[in-house]
């Protein structure tokens, strides 16, 4: 599953989800500013606390802002 | 893979007030236009909180504002991708060459709304703290520091707004500029009666220091001539805009400030190639300049392409 970690207020986090949805990828987007399951999911993966957006398939590896060209590869897309 | 090739009418470069503006002109003539953003749509507005000076609206918020235009001018047909960044253009053939990453655009005429990008905070350590604690959106990157001790570095209108909306997260926010406030009475207000907030006025910041990110940076009292080490998590830097020329640099004349140089019915030095908004070089930049530029843009564009079309 695509999971894409974002909080309300931030454009950036948008557009990742724009550009994933333009792209016919399907992925739950998780608030970590108001989940603080997936805010302590987010740390584990990143190592920092509330750095987003991040996007990951796997829960290992992931990118950090909106790096289309990281985001293609870490999708195969 | 060779790129298509794509024809278009008007290709805007730039969704800000005024690329979106000269879309919706521009479609409302039937004109077939895409409109190109590389970064955030809505350009310098998109995060304003609270526009109190665009005629019609008591106040608005600027993703509010962005979103109904941006939707106006496709309902109008124009298309807006903010997916798919230039990589460079031949503005002086004709159709015009607006290449991107995955397309190559010829395009009759050229509407150049890009706008203004946040200055980069210039010292060297810049590039090892970026994302790590030196960061240009308060939005994306505020909520990294919860109970932190935060700087913003700047005193226009945009620093003093970020520091208050800090103030959501950080436990303390220091205010740092090198001379005295530009922002306007009101801001200013606001954030001296915040308790969490300390300004620090003609100070500078001259370096950054930490590890892996940032601990703490060294500021000059310009008064004193005094040199302080002051434990701050993360920078805010709102120290200007510069504009988003890069691109045309070798096309188009620029100003000394890195403006394109076109009168205000927004014609460049290029037949068919218009510049429109805060990349313009002239005296005034608003929100209802912009949107001024964007319908000169798109009106004289059309007239232009008429011609164009004469002659053929």
């Amino acid at each position: 599953m695509v999971k894409v970690y974002t909080i309300q207020s931030c454009p950036w986090c948008e557009k990742v989800k724009k550009y994933l949805a333009s792209r016919g990828v399907n992925f739950t987007a998780f608030d970590v500013e108001k989940d603080a399951a997936a805010r302590y999911a987010c740390i584990k993966l990143t190592g920092m606390d509330g750095a987003v957006p991040v996007v990951t398939a796997d829960d290992k590896t992931y990118v950090l802002d909106f790096d289309k060209e990281q985001i293609d590869k870490l999708l195969g897309i | 893979m060779a790129k298509q090739k794509v024809h278009k009418d008007v290709v805007i470069i730039g969704a800000g007030m005024a690329g979106l503006t000269a879309a919706l002109y521009a479609g409302r003539m039937n004109l077939d236009v895409l409109v190109l953003e590389n970064g955030i749509v809505g350009g310098q507005i998109a995060n304003a909180t609270d526009i109190e000076n665009f005629p019609g609206f008591i106040s608005v918020k600027g993703s509010d504002l962005i979103g109904t235009l941006q939707k106006q001018a496709e309902n109008f047909g124009a298309v807006v991708d903010e997916f798919d960044s230039i990589v460079k253009v031949s503005l002086r053939e004709n159709p015009k060459i607006v290449e991107t990453e995955e397309k190559i655009y010829e395009a009759d005429a050229v509407i150049i709304a890009s706008g203004m990008n946040r200055r980069k905070l210039p010292l060297p350590e810049e590039r090892k703290f970026a994302s790590r604690g030196v960061h240009y959106c308060e939005f994306c990157d505020g909520f990294m520091y919860q109970d932190k001790i935060i700087a913003v570095m700047g005193g226009g209108n945009a620093a003093v707004d970020a520091a208050s909306f800090l103030t959501k997260y950080g436990k303390k926010v220091y205010v740092i500029h090198r001379s005295e406030f530009r922002a306007d009475e009101v801001s200013q207000r606001r954030i001296r009666q915040n308790p969490k907030i300390e300004i620090m006025l003609q100070t500078e910041i001259k370096a950054l220091h930490g590890d892996k990110k940032l601990e703490s940076v060294d500021i000059l009292d310009k008064k004193s001539g005094e040199m302080k080490t002051l434990a701050v998590d993360g920078i805010f830097v709102n120290i200007g805009v510069e504009p988003n020329t890069a691109l045309f640099k070798d096309e188009l004349k620029l100003s000394p400030s890195g403006r394109i140089i076109a009168g205000e019915d927004c014609k460049t030095e290029i037949e068919g190639v218009f510049a429109a908004g805060d990349v313009r070089e002239k005296e005034i930049r608003q929100l209802t300049t912009a949107a001024s530029d964007g319908t000169t843009a798109a009106l004289l564009a059309e007239k232009y392409l008429a011609r164009l079309k004469e002659v053929v």
